[in-house]
């Protein structure tokens, strides 16, 4: 080990304690996340910091506002969570756009599926509709304020993970009325970005939720739509046949109460075999 | 049940354990927010995210790296740092703190709840740290500052505040130990 990489790890170490106070610029934090995966040394030290850290919150334990827990409890019967790091660490990719998703480059080759399936549209004509998509993301991020960054910002890493697939594929429909949805999707990871368009303003205390569609089950809610947001929707089996978007009391239903404002089918992108 | 066992079920989906979690940790994970963030509205808010991001990372909980409460509580201070950062960047917290100073009620109300034994503990703890340390431990973690930000304020070398930072954790480790 050089001098050079010695001091640089040494500075690196020290700053295990503002890290575990959370006051490390965002460049500094991966840095120093990344310096943490290879130091076995840091990593009990930096736990023992961070457990001293967190006693500090101790003292500021309030009564929460009565609103926030049912607010809580309802969005929670109706959002999936992540995969366990164990499932999902196969395919951990990079969080940005690939070019093929812009029409900017050949999709990438897919070993045997495209070949053995030559009804389905290539990626390249559902470029478009891909384009849609994240342009509909882009366009919601730009409206909203700082505060809401944040949260964008982890969805728009979903939304390119899914993107990312290497089967990802798009479709959408659009009825007379000019009521469309959008969706990219891949059956490999079995999710969706599903975006929604010309449905016009919803009455106070209802909401757009997604459903999943299969054959001789019941539908499954794979979500609520928030505003304008695109909703990445997770767990879709290769069973699942097509999407149905319904207008539902806040904070969803069990199972839909009204008919279908849209559907789409889903055999064009990978599923319902 | 513990917020260790209660967090090993949600993980599974299990929604009854995550309505039980929630009446473990809300208050902490409220309190926490509040005292970094200080804006009501936008404490419920960043509040809101946190328990719902605590739904849906729960898979992602490893228990050999720590204490569920622990893991909930970071994740709830590094979203609430976060915020305060950017509401900072963007000039809105001057404008924040002037309308509280208005509206003092609120506060009141919270610190009323928030007395306890912990809190008594954790107080005279800070106190027995250097000024410094104090100084520069309160202001990362309840303000929300940098280090850079910090050794500005105080007008100190970085290094001298990563290490003020260093010993004032070490030495709330020793004098809270006895009630950890």
């Amino acid at each position: 080990m050089s001098i050079f990489s010695r001091l640089r790890s040494g500075d690196l170490h020290s700053l295990a304690a503002p890290y575990a106070l959370d006051a490390l610029e965002p460049d500094e934090r991966r840095r120093f996340e990344k310096h943490l995966k290879g130091c076995d040394r840091c990593a009990g030290e930096v736990r023992a910091l961070s457990e001293d850290a967190v006693r500090l919150a101790w003292s500021t334990t309030a009564l929460a506002p009565p609103g926030l827990r049912d607010r809580v409890l309802t969005a929670v019967r109706t959002m999936p969570q992540d995969p366990s790091p164990a499932q999902d660490a196969p395919r951990a990719r990079a969080p940005h756009l690939p070019p093929h998703v812009w029409g900017a480059a050949p999709p990438p080759p897919r070993a045997r599926a495209p070949r053995m399936r030559p009804l389905f549209a290539p990626f390249a004509t559902a470029t478009a509709a891909a384009a849609l998509v994240v342009a509909a993301l882009f366009a919601v991020q730009a409206t909203h304020t700082q505060d809401r960054l944040a949260a964008e910002r982890a969805q728009a890493r979903e939304i390119a993970h899914v993107l990312a697939a290497p089967d990802a594929r798009a479709t959408s429909d659009r009825d007379a009325d000019g009521r469309g949805i959008g969706v990219v999707a891949s059956a490999s990871e079995g999710r969706a970005v599903v975006t929604l368009s010309g449905l016009g303003a919803l009455p106070s205390g209802r909401v757009h939720q997604l459903w999943l569609m299969r054959p001789n089950v019941q539908p499954r809610s794979l979500g609520l739509f928030s505003g304008d947001a695109p909703l990445v929707a997770s767990g879709l089996g290769k069973s699942a046949t097509s999407l149905a978007v319904t207008v539902e009391p806040d904070g969803g239903s069990a199972q839909p109460t009204g008919q279908p404002v849209v559907q789409l089918a889903l055999q064009s992108v990978g599923f319902g075999q | 049940m513990e917020a260790d066992e209660l967090l090993v079920l949600v993980a599974g989906g299990d929604q009854k354990a995550f309505e039980e979690l929630y009446g473990l940790v809300s208050g902490p994970v409220f309190g926490l927010v509040r005292r970094v963030v200080r804006d009501p509205a936008q404490s419920e808010e960043v509040a809101q995210e946190v328990l719902l991001e605590l739904w849906r990372s729960a898979p992602r909980f490893d228990p050999g790296r720590g204490s569920a409460l622990s893991w909930i509580l970071t994740l709830a201070h590094r979203r609430a740092v976060d915020r305060v950062r950017s509401a900072r960047a963007a000039g809105e917290r001057e404008r924040r703190e002037a309308r509280r100073a208005l509206h003092p009620a609120f506060d009141h109300v919270a610190e009323e709840v928030e007395a306890g034994l912990e809190r008594e503990w954790v107080r005279r703890c800070l106190d027995r740290l250097t000024a410094l340390q104090r100084q520069s431990v309160t202001l990362a973690y309840y303000d929300g500052y940098t280090y850079r930000e910090v050794a500005e304020r105080l007008s100190l070398p970085l290094g001298t505040v990563k290490t003020r930072m260093r010993d004032g954790l070490t030495r709330l480790r020793e004098c809270l130990g006895g009630v950890a």
